[in-house]
């Protein structure tokens, strides 16, 4: 008997609950309405039919084969691209407000987003190939925050403030470098080139790309999610951090490096995408609470959704596509400004 | 449960000491107060202690095991810290903060347990804080947090609680209720470390208190019998007055207030049983130290050039130094010093205009030939009725240069009364050296 009443207390879920998940969900519909949307029309059920014709090509048979490569070649990677970044940024999000106890801050706060960006723009510059870019994006991003890291290292007090002041450093040199790229950059053709991905976008991801980018986000963001107890601890500060035994250090150690793993994976692959970290923690606040057993949950899916519903504005409603860059801080700036007013509680 | 401090000293920076050989035992269900003035090292003690410091000499112990060798998380489940202003940047609910408590107890990655949500839902309702479970941390009012922090130490199960200044902040109601609850949890076993500025809560609550004074340990031991009136002027730079209660057949402390210095006026000597002609009366059993104190340009040399005209009308022997004030117009130019004995007069302070001079205060550059010679009128006097040193300032107290003469004089005591002049902002100091002394407002009404 008493098992059963544990077992009925189990499914009742509290509001807190019953939101929170609710919310996870919201990715997975937003993905499946996604798949529908684009300038060529594929109905539901035909889009079923390919996702299920790799594993049985019959299905899909009667479906005109440009239909099949829309479907499987740019759609599905693209918005998986989106959940996935989405994810991650909202995610790394949280966690950094979290640990830095500063709700104004996201990925790029040690400079991983600057870093990531000049990568890009000298491998644009220098070889153009896709993959290159991605790569060399990849490495400058982490190399930009080891710097401010190896920088924060040299000051014995307050690690993290340091760090962090390093981080804008690094940030700003590496913003002024690109800069200086785009000046010298050919302007009929790398300019463009440098420019476009810097304001971001999911045009060019394939397959290929998409693997491993799957691989270090559900790795990192797995991790995030079992430090989701941690977070809020960290968030009180380091002396009481330390007294409710935790190491303070170590902890926010290894979030800064898988968060930046995550955030440098992430623009690697998409470009330079703002905003998202540093508004969704603040909806996913207002909605589930500071609670980070909550709100890194909600972040992550909600970052998510609202990727992929910016990338669906960017597919589908406008005629030229717009780099999500820009859509991202034109539809984010209105919301921050909009939950700044609504918060009356502190964060 | 034993928690032990032996000779701990800590320093900042290799300048700056801030404890020195501090030595305490915290037994199960003890309260130990820490009172001190600000940054007395109160706080940086109860750091120690918590073994958020590591002391440069000395060793925290707990139950004979020296702390700076525990784990983090097993010194957690031991010791709480509760800090003196503790609202975060997040609106985290009155649970949430409590379950925090329970942090040592989780895996590296873990989250929460039934188990886990079982001991906070009872340490809230120890301390009467279950209404406020679904309540925002950062809109409840400052005594309630101290009950939530409390109550997190509670679900911490830790033996002993360290607390700074827990009562700062709080109106009257919510200081007792708070004390009520430690006193309480005390009873049942759990010990606690309080640091404080109210003596009177120590009084009623502490089993001992340890009183700080610049990072040394001044005193030690049970409350009543440490409490005493020339103590906390050591320790606090004030005069106090300690109010007794009988309790069978014995007087014990029940409160400590401050005695405010008292306004006189020198004409006062002429009237017999008056507070200034009981002062001349008892000096002949033992010297009486006066100190003259108040703000800047509040009347001091004034008043004690009063009492010098007033004293010699009684026939009494005045010696000693003056020192008024040089005008041009409404304008304090400079200061003079003049010799009590032989009324000759020399001009001792200009004001400072330039950054070289050697002995001066930010306002005022000392001509040192005549320091010296004040510092020799001083020491020539043997024995007088009446001493007046006029005045003693951050030179002396503070950097033990200009009229080091008159500390000499006051502490060897060759007088019958002394005056020294003091302004208010010194008075502390002047307290520590002489905490017996008479305080007086120097103002000319």
């Amino acid at each position: 008997m008493l098992q059963f009443a544990r077992l009925i207390n189990l499914l009742i879920m509290s509001k807190k609950q019953l939101i929170s998940t609710s919310l996870m969900v919201l990715p997975v519909i937003l993905f499946g309405i996604s798949l529908t949307l684009g300038r060529y029309p594929i109905s539901p059920v035909d889009i079923l039919k390919v996702l299920i014709s790799p594993l049985n090509p019959e299905v899909a048979a009667d479906i005109p084969e440009v239909a099949q490569q829309l479907i499987l070649r740019v759609r599905l990677p693209r918005i998986l691209a989106a959940l996935l970044i989405g994810a991650s940024f909202g995610g790394t999000g949280a966690a950094l407000q979290a640990i830095f106890k500063n709700p104004l801050v996201d990925s790029n706060i040690l400079g991983v987003t600057s870093g990531a960006g000049f990568g890009a723009a000298l491998a644009i510059l220098l070889m153009g190939n896709t993959w290159q870019v991605q790569l060399s994006a990849f490495i400058f991003g982490l190399s930009a925050v080891t710097m401010a890291f190896i920088g924060g290292r040299l000051y014995q007090s307050t690690p993290l403030l340091v760090l962090t002041l390093m981080g804008i450093l690094v940030g700003s040199l590496f913003s002024s470098l690109t800069a200086l790229l785009k000046y010298v950059a050919d302007p009929l053709d790398s300019l463009p080139a440098i420019t476009f991905w810097l304001l971001g976008g999911l045009t060019s991801i394939t397959w290929g790309r998409l693997i491993p980018l799957t691989i270090v986000t559900l790795t990192g963001i797995t991790f995030l999610w079992l430090s989701r107890w941690r977070l809020n601890i960290l968030s009180l500060g380091d002396e009481e951090a330390s007294t409710l035994g935790m190491d303070p250090l170590r902890s926010k150690l290894w979030i800064i490096f898988v968060t930046t793993l995550l955030t440098a994976t992430a623009v690697s692959a998409s470009g330079v995408i703002g905003w998202v970290g540093l508004v969704i923690p603040h909806a996913g606040r207002l909605i589930v609470g500071p609670d980070h057993k909550y709100l890194l949950p909600v972040s992550i899916s909600m970052g998510a959704a609202f990727l992929i519903l910016i990338d669906d504005v960017a597919r589908v409603l406008l005629p030229g596509e717009i780099p999500l860059g820009i859509l991202t801080g034109l539809v984010g700036v209105p919301i921050l400004i909009l939950l700044l007013r609504r918060n009356r509680t502190g964060w | 449960m034993q928690l032990n401090a032996n000779h701990i000293t800590f320093a900042y920076t290799p300048q700056r000491t801030v404890l020195h050989d501090v030595s305490l035992t915290v037994k199960a269900g003890e309260t130990l107060y820490v009172l001190g003035r600000n940054g007395s090292g109160k706080t940086t003690l109860l750091s120690c202690l918590a073994g958020l410091l590591i002391p440069d000499r000395g060793q925290v112990q707990l139950n004979g095991n020296p702390i700076g060798q525990c784990r983090v998380k097993e010194r957690a489940k031991w010791i709480g810290l509760i800090p003196q202003e503790h609202i975060p940047v997040f609106a985290y609910t009155v649970e949430d903060i409590v379950m925090m408590g329970r942090a040592p107890y989780l895996g590296w990655l873990g989250s929460p347990t039934h188990e886990d949500r079982r001991i906070v839902t009872e340490a809230m309702e120890q301390v009467g804080i279950s209404e406020l479970r679904e309540r925002p941390y950062t809109q409840i009012s400052g005594g309630e947090r101290q009950l939530v922090l409390i109550a997190r130490g509670l679900a911490q199960k830790c033996q002993v609680l360290l607390m700074d200044e827990p009562t700062t902040h709080l109106d009257l109601s919510n200081q007792q209720r708070v004390l009520e609850i430690i006193q309480q949890l005390s009873q049942q076993g759990l010990s606690f470390v309080i640091s404080s500025h109210a003596p009177n809560d120590a009084l009623t609550y502490a089993d001992h208190v340890l009183l700080l004074t610049g990072g040394w340990v001044t005193e030690y031991g049970a409350p009543q019998d440490i409490l005493t009136e020339s103590l906390l002027s050591t320790v606090y730079g004030i005069q106090t007055e300690v109010i007794y209660e009988k309790n069978k057949g014995r007087l014990i402390p029940r409160a400590v207030v401050p005695r405010r210095p008292k306004s006189i006026h020198p004409s006062t000597l002429d009237q017999p049983g008056s507070l200034l002609a009981d002062i001349f009366d008892r000096s002949e059993v033992e010297p009486q130290l006066v100190i003259v104190t108040g703000l800047s340009g509040a009347g001091k040399t004034t008043w004690c050039s009063d009492l010098v005209t007033i004293a010699r009308k009684h026939g009494y022997e005045v010696r000693g130094i003056l020192s008024p004030g040089i005008y041009e117009g409404r304008h304090k130019i400079g200061i003079a010093v003049r010799n009590l004995e032989t009324d000759k007069q020399r001009h001792m302070a200009k004001i400072r205009d330039k950054n070289e001079d050697k002995l001066s205060t930010p306002r005022w550059a000392f001509d040192e030939a005549v320091i010296a010679w004040a510092n020799t009128v001083l020491t020539t006097i043997s024995h007088s009725d009446l001493l007046i040193i006029d005045e003693l300032g951050p030179l002396e107290f503070i950097r033990d240069e200009g009229l080091t003469a008159g500390l000499t004089m006051i502490d060897h005591g060759h007088y019958r009364v002394a005056c020294v002049v003091v302004r208010s902002s010194l008075l502390p100091n002047a307290l520590q050296r002489w905490p017996n002394a008479m305080v007086i407002n120097g103002v000319v009404s």
